[in-house]
């Protein structure tokens, strides 16, 4: 860079394609030296654009969705639906006479669809015998990595709400 | 090598032309010989020279090429030049003071003594200095050298350039570097009109 | 080129070798670092970024130094 360059009798061009093999070795390393910390540089931008997105990307809000009503499927019994836009396919489950919980329905290894196994009392999925457990959507057994995204529902007297996605 | 350097006297060669066979023997440029070999005065004299490139220490070919195919090692020798690089536009068959580059059209490419290169750097001497019957091409130890009657010298004046080159001449002892003034050099009796006093 | 003069540049080019060498595993732990803040982050930790940001940063930062000393290593080497 001729802003850093110390002054010299030869000019640059005499420098930089020397006929000695001894000088072109120096040119050849600097060179490479200087590809190495622009993609250090490269490297550290790709961090700060890591660091804007985290400061400047809002949490996500959530639509609050009736997805039913209580008593409406039996105990162990199922219900499907969307949440929280139309391709999101969850499964909402009645685990005990109070006690319903909802999952998306997409596996987290690669995304077949899971079902309810009230046998087995967990979560299957038929592509390649991935288990979660009912209780809180973790992995029990099988290829998938992550746990299932979990729907946070509430109770608004009959109905049952869906107000938010956790883990996704 | 360490500790060689290679001399040429012209007085001492007799025209037998083994360097220009033994050069041709190299594996790089089989059948090509690369030394440069003349007769002084063909059809006034027998005698002869056999030159290899003197390896300058600032080489004027390198310097010139536009393509930046010849280049000097750490070691000192000029290299031939590189093959893809070289485009063959004698640059350096003009620039050399003293005509070493050979060009050739054929392959497009500049060929010079590397002096054996592949030999050198092995521990072995170059061809020609090896077959050189009368030793007018020798690469030997400068003490072995100093038992001769001329001195070596590495230090030729063009004109107003002083070059400095890796191989020696052996001139007359009073000599100290080899003046190359072309005037000094030609036959005043046949060119009156350019005659010059001594 | 005298016997001296030889030398000096082989050292020199024996510090140059030292330096890129440090650069490289210091670009290897920066690449290593990138995955890891992205993976994070994707997964919904922020709380890593701003620190690997930071460390990002020194490493950047000691590659540069060392590319200065190379480049000074080098225009060192061509004084007469």
């Amino acid at each position: 860079m001729p802003l850093l360059r110390s002054p010299s009798k030869e000019p640059l061009w005499k420098d930089e394609f020397s006929v000695f093999t001894s000088d072109e070795r120096y040119v050849t390393r600097r060179q490479f030296t200087k590809f190495l910390t622009l993609a250090s540089l490269g490297m550290f931008v790709g961090n700060l654009w890591i660091l804007a997105k985290a400061y400047f990307t809002k949490a996500p809000s959530f639509p609050s969705v009736t997805v039913g009503e209580v008593g409406e499927i039996p105990v162990r019994g199922v219900k499907l639906f969307a949440y929280p836009t139309p391709q999101d396919h969850c499964i909402l489950i009645r685990t005990g006479e109070e006690e319903y919980v909802a999952y998306s329905q997409k596996c987290t290894h690669l995304s077949c669809a899971v079902y309810f196994s009230a046998k087995e009392g967990r979560l299957e999925c038929p592509c390649h015998q991935g288990f979660f457990s009912v209780r809180d959507g973790s992995v029990l057994q099988g290829p998938p990595s992550r746990p299932l995204p979990q729907i946070t529902l509430e109770r608004d007297g009959p109905r049952i709400l869906a107000v938010g996605v956790k883990g996704s | 090598m360490q500790g060689y350097e290679f001399y040429v006297d012209p007085s001492r060669c007799i025209g037998c032309q083994s360097c220009v066979r033994a050069c041709e023997e190299c594996e790089t440029h089989r059948g090509t010989s690369l030394i440069n070999f003349d007769f002084i005065d063909r059809g006034g004299t027998t005698a002869s020279a056999a030159y290899v490139c003197w390896h300058c220490e600032e080489p004027t070919c390198a310097m010139a090429c536009p393509t930046d195919a010849i280049k000097k090692g750490d070691d000192g020798i000029v290299q031939s030049s590189l093959k893809p690089r070289c485009i063959g536009c004698s640059n350096c068959v003009l620039a050399c003071p003293f005509g070493i580059p050979k060009i050739f059209p054929q392959y497009e490419q500049m060929m010079k003594c590397d002096m054996c290169y592949d030999r050198t750097s092995m521990g072995k001497r170059p061809m020609c200095a090896t077959v050189c019957p009368s030793q007018a091409l020798s690469y030997v130890r400068p003490e072995e050298i100093r038992g001769r009657r001329e001195k070596p010298t590495n230090v030729f004046q063009f004109g107003n350039q002083k070059i400095v080159t890796r191989v020696h001449m052996m001139v007359p002892s009073k000599t100290d570097s080899v003046s190359m003034d072309v005037l000094d050099y030609m036959w005043e009796e046949s060119y009156a009109a350019f005659a010059q006093p001594q | 080129m005298s016997n001296l003069e030889r030398s000096k540049r082989r050292y020199g080019l024996v510090a140059i070798d030292g330096a890129m060498a440090l650069i490289i595993i210091l670009l290897i732990i920066q690449i290593w670092l990138l995955s890891a803040t992205l993976e994070t982050f994707l997964a919904g930790h922020t709380g890593a970024v701003l620190p690997a940001a930071i460390f990002s940063g020194l490493v950047f930062f000691g590659c540069l130094t060392l590319d200065l000393f190379v480049t000074r290593v080098d225009q060192e080497s061509r004084k007469p």
